[in-house]
């Protein structure tokens, strides 16, 4: 709840400046604004939830917890589709699969860096009504093993991003919102 | 090319110092330049996007205005690329950026595709697939659907020498009651010869037969680009390029200019129709 609360309360203030009662369902460029920050937002949960999911510090029943939380910024049946520089094909992962991966990676230290560049595209509406979205960030990833060998990469993460307007009860008021959920990441080895 | 070069140096020292603006990673002017998504080719073409990376819209000053739109639409393309014809490229620009009547892509408008080239199981065998996809609207939104396919497998089934005179079905076989039809039957490597000469093999529903029975099997998508049509005379391919230096991204692979008349020839040979 502490969660839903967090990410719906940035969206309710922008709906107060700009009227949510009547509020249609187009997107307007403020609107947008809002959507992309809350976006972020999420994006950012997940980078740091991947960072303490990666950190060789982290005890497993933290990580696990932390999973769980990671798990609860994504839509069902969410994927991440990896490849490298080596490889063409795709390695396609349920969400709790790739952060266990993560976790299990086996290198002495981690270190995940997430630059400061990111894109977010332009929400396209689905046949469904619900509006879709990608957000592309770049993450640098270092390995360092037991014996001293250092594995280094850049990745370049476009995240989905699905965006509904939803309706909630607090207080006895009916409270229209929109909600950001993550999809499918597609996760591309751009340097090593 | 000279000219698109003093651009593109312009532009990287602008970009250069927004970077050390944003953060102190050498890397992150690279991947600031970097067109970074197809709907980031799509703003920066249209000159949709300033060049802090700002979405803009209709009313924002700056928005399709011409000075920005000639910056970004000469680094749009791969500059990299010693095939791509500079004249061509240059009166492109020229084109679609003209004060009068100019050019933008349009991501809901008919006249672009995608190529997605992939990997599948075939009886087992790993088999490149070339499917084309086209945006179509559905209800509240749109959604992308698959055009066409092809698979030279199904292409080798139909290859039809025309050169000598082939099998038939004689013109009295009527009187018959076709019984001579058993030897189109008999043989399965020319039953094509007693097809209407029209006859055209529709690969995407054999794509879809060769699924539904499980002979095919997705195994994963290698590669992707676009084609794009939406600027009357000119075709233009987009590819994504990663490498080092700050012309990355989506960018423009391949330029043609056409007359009207070889539009289907051209359309065809794209979509190995021909």
């Amino acid at each position: 709840m502490k969660n839903i609360i967090k990410y719906i309360i940035p969206v309710c203030i922008v709906f107060s400046m700009y009227g949510y009662v009547n509020a249609q369902d187009e997107i307007s460029p403020d609107r947008k604004k809002a959507i992309d920050s809350l976006a972020l937002e999420k994006v950012r949960d997940l980078s740091k939830y991947i960072s303490i999911i990666g950190d060789k510090a982290t005890d497993q029943a933290e990580a696990s917890r932390v999973m769980d939380r990671a798990e609860e910024l994504f839509v069902e049946e969410a994927e991440i589709g990896v490849s490298s520089l080596y490889r063409e094909q795709v390695n396609y992962y349920k969400v709790r699969q790739y952060l266990m991966r993560l976790n299990q990676l086996n290198y002495d230290k981690v270190m995940i860096k997430w630059y400061n560049i990111h894109y977010i595209s332009d929400l396209e509406r689905q046949p469904d009504g619900k509006y879709v979205g990608v957000i592309t960030v770049y993450q640098r990833f270092e390995g360092i093993s037991d014996d001293g060998l250092t594995y280094k990469d850049t990745t370049k993460k476009d995240i989905t991003i699905y965006v509904e307007k939803k309706k909630t009860q607090i207080r006895g008021r009916i409270i229209e919102f929109w909600d950001v959920l993550l999809g499918d990441i597609r996760v591309t080895e751009t340097t090593s | 090319m000279r000219l698109i070069s003093v651009v593109f140096l312009l532009l990287t020292s602008y970009i250069s110092s927004f970077a050390q603006m944003v953060g102190d990673m050498d890397d992150e002017t690279r991947l600031y330049a970097e067109t970074k998504q197809v709907n980031q080719f799509f703003r920066r073409f249209n000159g949709e996007e300033n060049k802090k990376g700002d979405r803009l819209y209709s009313g924002d000053r700056q928005y399709r205005s011409v000075s920005l739109r000639k910056t970004y639409l000469k680094m749009l393309f791969d500059l990299e690329n010693p095939s791509l014809n500079e004249a061509h490229a240059q009166e492109f620009v020229e084109s679609v950026n003209d004060r009068s009547v100019p050019y933008y892509l349009d991501f809901h408008h008919d006249g672009w595709l995608a190529q997605v080239n992939a990997d599948f199981y075939y009886k087992g065998e790993l088999q490149p697939v070339i499917l084309f996809l086209k945006l179509e609207q559905e209800r509240l939104g749109y959604k992308w659907v698959i055009t066409s396919v092809y698979f030279k497998l199904f292409e080798d089934y139909f290859i039809n020498d025309t050169s000598y005179i082939k099998k038939f079905l004689h013109p009295m076989s009527h009187e018959l009651d076709f019984m001579n039809m058993r030897r189109i039957f008999s043989k399965s490597d020319s039953v094509q010869q007693y097809m209407e000469k029209k006859f055209k093999p529709d690969y995407l529903t054999l794509f879809l037969y060769e699924i539904k029975k499980g002979n095919l099997q997705f195994v994963s998508v290698k590669d992707l680009k676009f084609h794009f049509f939406q600027v009357p005379q000119w075709y233009f391919e987009v590819s994504y390029f990663s490498r080092k230096g700050n012309n990355t991204g989506w960018l423009i692979s391949n330029i043609v200019k056409y007359k009207p008349e070889d539009e289907k020839v051209l359309k065809d040979f794209i979509l190995y129709e021909n």
